[in-house]
């Protein structure tokens, strides 16, 4: 009885959870921070049912690390202003990002800025329009 | 003169045992050599009542219900099942993630294939409802050109299983089975897995002049829960979308951090 009350609570918790037009879960990402960091662009893969992007970033230390930003497909993204060639590899951005819980580099993507000076994010799932931030499940 | 109305009875009984015999062959899956496809011109030809609706379109889960399948209250686990569900609560308190399947490439299934967030179009015609998930294009085809589902001892199983269809007033009624009961979740989230005994019947109307689907659904899995499980879902039509090829492949997902992250417990 104890455990499928537990269960219950859990699957109550998980009702709550706000749904993201993704195939998977974003269990090891931190929901609660967001990074801010700039970087070289080192690969761009404009994909279903993710796009994702690859940014060298010095860390504190000095030394060379790979961001890997998980991204939302193009059908969102394209609404957002993206095209497959709006950044190449080698373009000098800043990024936004919810980082991984183990400190791995990095997490889910949150916005980039390019070198001409505009800012991309990506729109949020269901019905189109543009979103403040995207917001991805917990669980 | 009696020896003869004799064979010509026997012969009789012969006759009426192979058509039975036939016609329990028109299984969906193993159809008899010579019998029409779904698509076979001259099955769609033939005479039928007209359907009360056509669900052709492009539909998408409504974002106001969770695209969960969840248990009812007070719902009981057999202790096969109840295993999974365990290690997934004590996955979730560490927040971490149960067997994370589907984002390792393995197919939704029914019934989360209908809800993934992703749009779903169908396609219905006389013998015949396709219906194709834009999350990895998974294909689920309904028949309803009268065939009996597989034998149970023959059918091949399958994620989105074998789903018959018939019309029940203005309700499309859909039967589901034949399912895989390996890497096949009933709620992923939580831990419940689906067995090769479950049995899932839609009863689908068409809403809001044309505009909305609602389906409830009754889930039934005695390897894996006590009882028949009720939910009843809705989609949105939406005319302005179409689908893509969507295909989840290993080496795109090396790319992806939540996939590989250690928070994401596989299977041992």
């Amino acid at each position: 009885m104890k455990i499928l009350r537990l269960g219950g609570s859990v699957v109550i918790a998980l009702c709550l959870v706000t749904s993201v037009y993704a195939h998977h879960s974003a269990a090891g990402v931190d929901q609660s921070k967001t990074v801010s960091l700039e970087g070289v662009v080192k690969e761009f893969k404009w994909a279903n049912p993710h796009s994702y992007l690859e940014i060298e970033v010095m860390n504190s230390k000095g030394v060379a690390e790979i961001w890997n930003l998980e991204m939302m497909p193009p059908t969102y993204l394209v609404r957002a202003g993206w095209k497959s060639n709006t950044v190449k590899v080698g373009d000098k951005v800043k990024f936004s990002a919810r980082p991984m819980k183990n400190g791995d580099p990095g997490g889910l993507f949150v916005s980039i800025t390019l070198a001409d000076g505009r800012t991309l994010g990506q729109t949020a799932p269901r019905g189109g329009g543009a979103a403040p931030a995207p917001v991805y499940p917990q669980q | 003169m009696t020896k003869l109305r004799m064979g010509r009875v026997g012969m009789a009984v012969l006759v009426a045992l192979n058509v039975i015999i036939a016609a329990s062959d028109l299984s969906a899956q193993f159809q008899p050599p010579g019998t029409l496809g779904v698509l076979a011109p001259a099955n769609i030809a033939k005479p039928r009542p007209k359907a009360p609706f056509d669900i052709t379109g492009t539909w998408l889960h409504i974002g106001g219900e969770s695209e969960r399948f969840d248990p009812p209250a007070g719902f009981k686990l057999t202790p096969a099942a109840q295993k999974h569900f365990d290690a997934s609560a004590a996955a979730v308190k560490e927040g971490k993630l149960y067997r994370n399947d589907i984002g390792l490439c393995w197919p939704a299934g029914m019934p989360i294939m209908m809800t993934r967030v992703w749009p779903i179009q169908m396609i219905q015609l006389p013998t015949s409802i396709f219906m194709i998930s834009e999350l990895m294009n998974s294909l689920r085809i309904v028949y309803m050109d009268g065939r009996q589902h597989t034998d149970p001892d023959i059918v091949v199983p399958s994620f989105n299983g074998e789903s018959i269809g018939h019309w029940e007033g203005d309700t499309l009624v859909i039967d589901t089975t034949g399912f895989r009961d390996d890497h096949h979740w009933i709620q992923d989230r939580a831990g419940i897995p689906a067995s090769d005994a479950l049995h899932i019947v839609e009863r689908i109307k068409m809403q809001n002049q044309g505009k909305r689907l609602e389906i409830e659904f009754t889930l039934t899995d005695a390897k894996s829960w006590e009882g028949d499980w009720k939910l009843t879902k809705h989609w949105d039509r939406v005319d302005d979308r179409d689908i893509a090829e969507v295909e989840c492949l290993p080496e795109l997902n090396e790319h992806m951090p939540t996939v590989h992250s250690p928070d994401n417990i596989r299977e041992n």
